[in-house]
């Protein structure tokens, strides 16, 4: 059985590794999609799925990462590796801005400003022009990098993803949950809640700032309104609610199924994917609030490390 | 920026604060009543005043009624339809963790405006009905903005009057205090929950009809208020609604302040940042509130 | 070694409490509902930051310290609503509580849990447990961390009577090891057998200390409880 559990991924990460040599222009960007996603619904569930603080401006941080590594390479010249390296750790230094202010405090505030997060960066960057690039955007070098980029971002997704079988495998993560569950019993039991949703936030925060600062290298433009767009976040938080928040592989399976489910079925009406991603969380929320995966740990007594 | 301060000019925007302020006051009085009774953070309270802007847009459009007419109609309208998601969606994530019901009004609220993005498309729209402003002395107030405090100051006024005297309001401030202790005294919480998202959507919708008078409207407006709204609550302290009212004016002073050294865009970012600093200073709220 | 002295003055729920707990005994609060009784809990443990006063533990203040902080120095408590963690297993509940090697932590863990007979359940999720079982693991989740101060709230609230007996068994033999205790209950069957020394609230002050037999006989206290 455990030599299954672990043939599978194996199997599935060398399938994904060879792919770019057979895939179709089409095929090498989707799947490059799928990897941004678990990237992000991945990290998302770092903070809101463990601790049940509720990041609502997360896609904040894959913009910073994005404009850090965009500036970056277009106007220092510097290669996307780097720059890439660097979106995450600006994305980490806003986290811990962010979160040393916003973290002390109960959920509710903390969800508030998360909220607003999103379009005050939205105004700074249109408001500092010179360097951003504001409204009209922010151009790099052409350079045809999608499939460096493509492995780039898949090992950031399988990072991502081992970063929180590690978190949720031990006590670290065991203390989140207790957050989550009941903070002022977590405090009188000796664990420094505040300390541990700082650290939970930064390492949720680093995942999307790389994976901005690759998109924007991969898109070769951006601008605020394609790196801030609060649909980045309503898709990342349904992807990790559906598949299952607080899990391992839930913001995987959330993120394949959802991204499959937006392209076969609904790319003939993008019109109303918010509209159908709002109705979706409505009933995860009501009806499956641990998500699928998390339903069927319940169910079946799974490790908690699924 | 170079420009040099009269007394005039800070009077002109002390005013307009206060004027902006009360509505404000009101529309986060709404969000307070729900949070301070049912514990919930609606983050669809923006949505809803959304809406409210766009039943005035259209009762005018389509039957050229009085704007103003129509206030109390988009109140109605707005009632119901708080009391509808109340009883079929709502209910469910009272006792339920933050985070539920923090996901379930977000779900609703991003439902909401992209149904309004479909149904009225993203196109501005604005009820011109009454421009241009009153001049009194040096200073100069926009009439539509005036006849809003006016509307507001009356309708947030009527509001507490309702909550200090009327037994249902008693009702509701009992329960806001505690609900187990309401329940045993007799009162039906359910009831009283329905009827206070009703209300606050109701406060919404008003604030929504009038600024459809004020400034042009899109669905997508709903969310910065829902944001400020939050911010006038916890400048007054979170279940104190007399506070609320002081919030708002602050909000709207701070605002307009702002106004006179920043350019506009950077004005949402002065609420963040009062925010940030309120957070961290007296998270209580400036004239001391619950803590969640 | 002094355990605690505290002498405040809070505004409504406690004022002008003044206590003290040699330690190694087990001590009881008592008084009518409303008379601060939890109130005092929180400040002792930090959930609350008493208005005026100072608490001491050994001999070092501490109510301006946050609540882990407190219990990092050894003061355990339950509450008066069990607090388990329901989505994780008792031994979780357990485990988290430690920072030291993990296989330590979980032998410690499984062992307190056999103390109070749980280790079938070990595995179990705490919010599937019954009440009286929950009790027990917020009760060993308590004792994880070794404290030398342990703070029950209503340790009898809603338990049958052969739980209450092992709870109490479990609580002398807590004594017997030199910790210090200090229960909140209503049960007066219970404070009356098991404690040592008896302090009573009412509105907020303290009306009256001493053994059990003595604050029995006390008026001011019977007045508290029967009305005046």
């Amino acid at each position: 059985m455990r030599s299954l559990a672990l043939a599978v991924p194996a199997l599935a990460l060398v399938a994904l590794a060879l792919y770019p040599t057979i895939a179709t222009g089409y095929g090498l960007r989707a799947v490059l999609q799928v990897f941004t996603w678990i990237a992000l619904a991945g990290s998302w569930n770092l903070i809101s799925g463990l601790t049940g603080y509720v990041s609502f401006g997360h896609v904040a941080f894959f913009g910073a990462g994005a404009y850090t590594g965009g500036i970056l390479m277009a106007s220092a010249g510097w290669s996307w590796p780097v720059a890439a390296l660097l979106g995450g750790v600006a994305a980490g230094v806003l986290a811990l801005g962010m979160g040393w202010t916003c973290l002390r405090l109960k959920g509710p505030y903390f969800a508030i400003a998360m909220l607003g997060l999103n379009e005050v960066l939205r105004a700074l960057v249109s408001y500092f022009e010179g360097l951003t690039g504001g409204g009209n955007g922010l151009s790099m070098p052409t350079l045809d990098a999608t499939v460096p980029i493509y492995y780039a971002m898949g090992v950031t997704a399988l990072a991502v993803t081992l970063g929180a079988r590690l978190i949720i495998g031990s006590r670290f993560g065991l203390r989140l949950m207790t957050i989550r569950e009941d903070e002022v019993a977590a405090e009188a039991m000796g664990i420094p809640t505040f300390r541990h949703k700082l650290l939970a936030f930064l390492l949720s925060a680093i995942g999307p700032g790389i994976a901005g600062a690759l998109t924007a290298r991969d898109q070769g433009y951006i601008e605020p309104l394609s790196v801030f767009p609060l649909a980045t976040t309503i898709t990342m938080i349904v992807m990790a609610l559906f598949g299952g928040k607080g899990t391992v592989w839930g913001p995987v399976i959330g993120a394949i199924v959802l991204f499959v489910a937006q392209e076969m079925v609904w790319a003939r009406y993008p019109y109303i994917h918010p509209l159908l991603f709002g109705a979706i969380i409505v009933a995860v929320v009501l009806a499956m609030p641990r998500g699928i995966l998390g339903l069927l740990q319940m169910k079946y007594r799974l490790p908690r490390t699924i | 920026m170079n420009v040099v301060i009269t007394p005039a000019m800070i009077g002109q925007v002390v005013i307009s604060g206060l004027l902006s302020g009360v509505l404000y006051s009101m529309v986060a009085l709404g969000l307070a009543l729900i949070f301070g009774v049912m514990r919930i953070i609606n983050v669809a309270h923006g949505p809803l005043l959304m809406l409210g802007a766009y039943t005035t847009f259209f009762l005018y459009s389509a039957f050229g009624l009085n704007p103003y007419l129509t206030v109390p109609i988009s109140m109605a309208v707005l009632f119901v339809v708080g009391l509808v998601l109340e009883r079929t969606l709502v209910f469910r994530v009272i006792e339920a963790p933050e985070l539920s019901s923090l996901l379930l009004t977000f779900g609703i609220s991003i439902a909401l405006v992209n149904a309004a993005q479909l149904a009225f498309t993203s196109d501005l729209r604005a009820v011109e009905y009454l421009t241009g402003s009153w001049v009194i002395g040096p200073f100069a107030f926009s009439k539509s903005r005036v006849i809003a405090f006016v509307f507001a100051g009356a309708l947030t006024g009527g509001a507490f009057l309702f909550l200090k005297s009327t037994r249902l309001g008693k009702a509701i401030r009992a329960t806001s205090q505690s609900r187990d202790v309401a329940m045993v005294c007799g009162i039906d919480v359910g009831a009283i929950h329905r009827l206070t998202f009703g209300l606050a959507s109701a406060l919404a919708a008003a604030g929504g009809a009038l600024i459809a008078m004020i400034v042009a409207i899109q669905p997508e407006m709903g969310q910065i208020w829902t944001f400020k709204s939050f911010l006038v609550i916890v400048l007054g302290g979170a279940g104190n609604y007399p506070g609320a009212l002081l919030g708002g004016m602050l909000l709207g002073l701070v605002e307009q302040l702002a106004s006179l050294f920043l350019t506009t865009q950077l004005s949402e970012v002065v609420a963040y940042v009062l925010l940030v600093i309120v957070l961290l200073v007296r998270p209580t709220g400036l004239l001391g509130g619950r803590q969640t | 070694m002094e355990d605690v002295h505290k002498s405040f003055g809070g505004v409504r729920a406690v004022s002008g409490v003044s206590l003290s707990l040699p330690r190694g005994r087990i001590y009881g609060l008592i008084g009518p509902n409303g008379s601060g009784k939890t109130t005092l809990f929180n400040c002792i443990t930090g959930v609350e930051r008493c208005d005026r006063g100072r608490i001491l533990l050994d001999g070092a203040p501490i109510q301006h310290l946050k609540p882990y902080e407190i219990a990092r120095r050894g003061v355990g408590r339950t509450f008066q609503m069990i607090r388990v963690f329901p989505e994780l297993t008792a031994l979780e509940n357990l485990l988290v509580v430690t920072t030291g090697p993990r296989a330590a932590a979980e032998a410690r863990a499984r062992e307190l849990l056999a103390f109070v007979k749980l280790e079938g359940l070990a595995g179990e999720y705490a919010g599937n447990l019954s009440y009286g079982q929950q009790k027990l693991v917020e009760f060993v989740r308590m004792l994880m961390r070794d404290p030398s101060l342990v703070l029950l709230d209503e340790p009898a609230a809603g338990v049958n009577r052969t739980l209450l007996n092992e709870l109490l068994d479990a609580v002398r033999r807590l004594r017997d090891a030199g910790k210090t205790v200090l229960l909140v209950e209503h049960d007066m069957k219970v404070v009356m057998g098991l404690c040592e020394v008896v302090f009573v609230l009412d509105h907020g002050e303290k009306i009256a200390e001493g053994p059990p037999g003595t604050i029995q006989g006390d008026e001011r206290v019977i007045e508290a409880y029967f009305g005046r």
